[in-house]
């Protein structure tokens, strides 16, 4: 009995140490359906993968998977007139822009849901009153509304749509997603609380590690 | 050892385990201008800030300093500290177009709220219009009352 109980001590201090996500240095899981397909008799793991998109950035210029390529980058959906969780995502992005902004293999894609309202023009002027006065590293993309909305519900996974009855007529998830340098899902993380945000910007070095 | 120790310890362990984890709950915090005030018009300072935290909190964010220059301020902003009570309104009714705070111009449109009661607009200005180094002292049922006369346009 005694030694069971000296074993169940040893358990909890393993369990609430884990639990602190302090020791763990493992690989970032890599999020989404997985399949396998047989390549010449052989078994071949297919990762989920943002595939190929066209928008256009804040600056008017063109981005797509080439824009992203051999870059770390984090994605998420807003709209600029979005009274709801738009600005305190902006603000968490902001964060992560400013530590990570010099790094030349890193990117921020935000798409807009409405882009009737947020054209080039008007991403410029938001970015700009946001404090990012260039397309370096963050690019606000608008572009066809089924191109991204496709790309959110289908690749990202997020939920988008109109929604009358929804703040400022659009709904939302207010979530970031972290995606490597083969545009293979490894995070997701709640872009309106500040902890999650600092697991982001954890996850970015740990992920920068591995192609170290 | 007995069983009644172990068992505590464990309790004990388990506790200290799991809030070491960084949980840090953020304590209401009153500030020594609103402990000044009456006992009444703290409570619409905490009440507000519940309301704060509901509805305003995701564009004048936490600590009420907005968010670059696209959401105003609330911490120091002379367009509210100018007319706290003038502030039901654009509370209640929303705001559209430009205008100038601390010499910034902002232009974003903010959402109405209609459904706010008058006391909870009170509540809500006693607490932006105290909080953050704001001390603009008690706001009152009878001015926001007078504010909120003329209907929206």
């Amino acid at each position: 009995m005694r030694r069971f109980n000296q074993a169940l001590v040893l358990l909890m201090v393993i369990i609430s140490i884990a639990a602190c996500d302090t020791a763990s240095q493992q690989r970032l899981p890599i999020i989404g359906n997985t399949q396998y397909v047989e390549v010449n008799g052989k078994i071949d793991t297919v990762y989920h993968t943002i595939p190929s998109f066209k928008l256009v950035d804040q600056e008017g210029d063109t981005v797509t998977e080439k824009t992203v390529e051999g870059k770390i980058y984090v994605a998420d959906f807003f709209f600029g007139t979005c009274p709801s969780i738009c600005p305190v995502m902006a603000q968490q992005m902001l964060r992560v822009h400013e530590k990570f902004k010099d790094v030349e293999d890193f990117a921020i894609l935000s798409h807009t849901i409405d882009p009737a309202h947020d054209t080039v023009a008007y991403l410029k002027g938001y970015a700009e009153k946001l404090g990012v006065m260039n397309n370096d590293t963050w690019h606000f993309l608008t572009g066809p509304q089924e191109e991204i909305y496709e790309l959110g519900e289908k690749d990202y996974m997020v939920t988008v749509g109109e929604d009358a009855n929804a703040p400022g007529g659009f709904i939302h998830s207010g979530h970031f997603w972290l995606v490597d340098k083969e545009r293979r899902l490894r995070g997701f993380y709640d872009g309106t609380i500040a902890s999650h945000v600092d697991r982001l910007m954890n996850d970015i070095k740990k992920l920068q590690a591995e192609y170290e | 050892m007995n069983r009644y120790t172990l068992c505590l310890g464990l309790i004990i362990l388990l506790v200290t385990g799991l809030t070491s984890c960084g949980g840090s709950s953020e304590k209401a915090n009153i500030p020594n201008n609103v402990s000044a005030l009456s006992n009444k018009e703290r409570q619409y300072f905490t009440n507000g800030q519940q309301l704060y935290q509901t509805l305003c909190v995701s564009c004048h964010m936490v600590s009420g300093e907005g968010l670059g220059k696209l959401i105003p301020p609330l911490k120091n902003s002379d367009y509210l500290l100018a007319n706290v009570p003038g502030a039901a309104r654009i509370i209640k009714y929303g705001m559209k177009g430009p205008m100038m705070v601390n010499k910034v111009e902002y232009n974003q449109p903010m959402p109405a709220n209609p459904r706010l009661t008058n006391l909870e607009i009170v509540e809500l200005l006693t607490y932006i219009s105290n909080n953050w180094g704001n001390e603009h002292g008690a706001v009152t049922l009878a001015e926001v009352a007078e504010n909120l006369k003329e209907k929206a346009d």
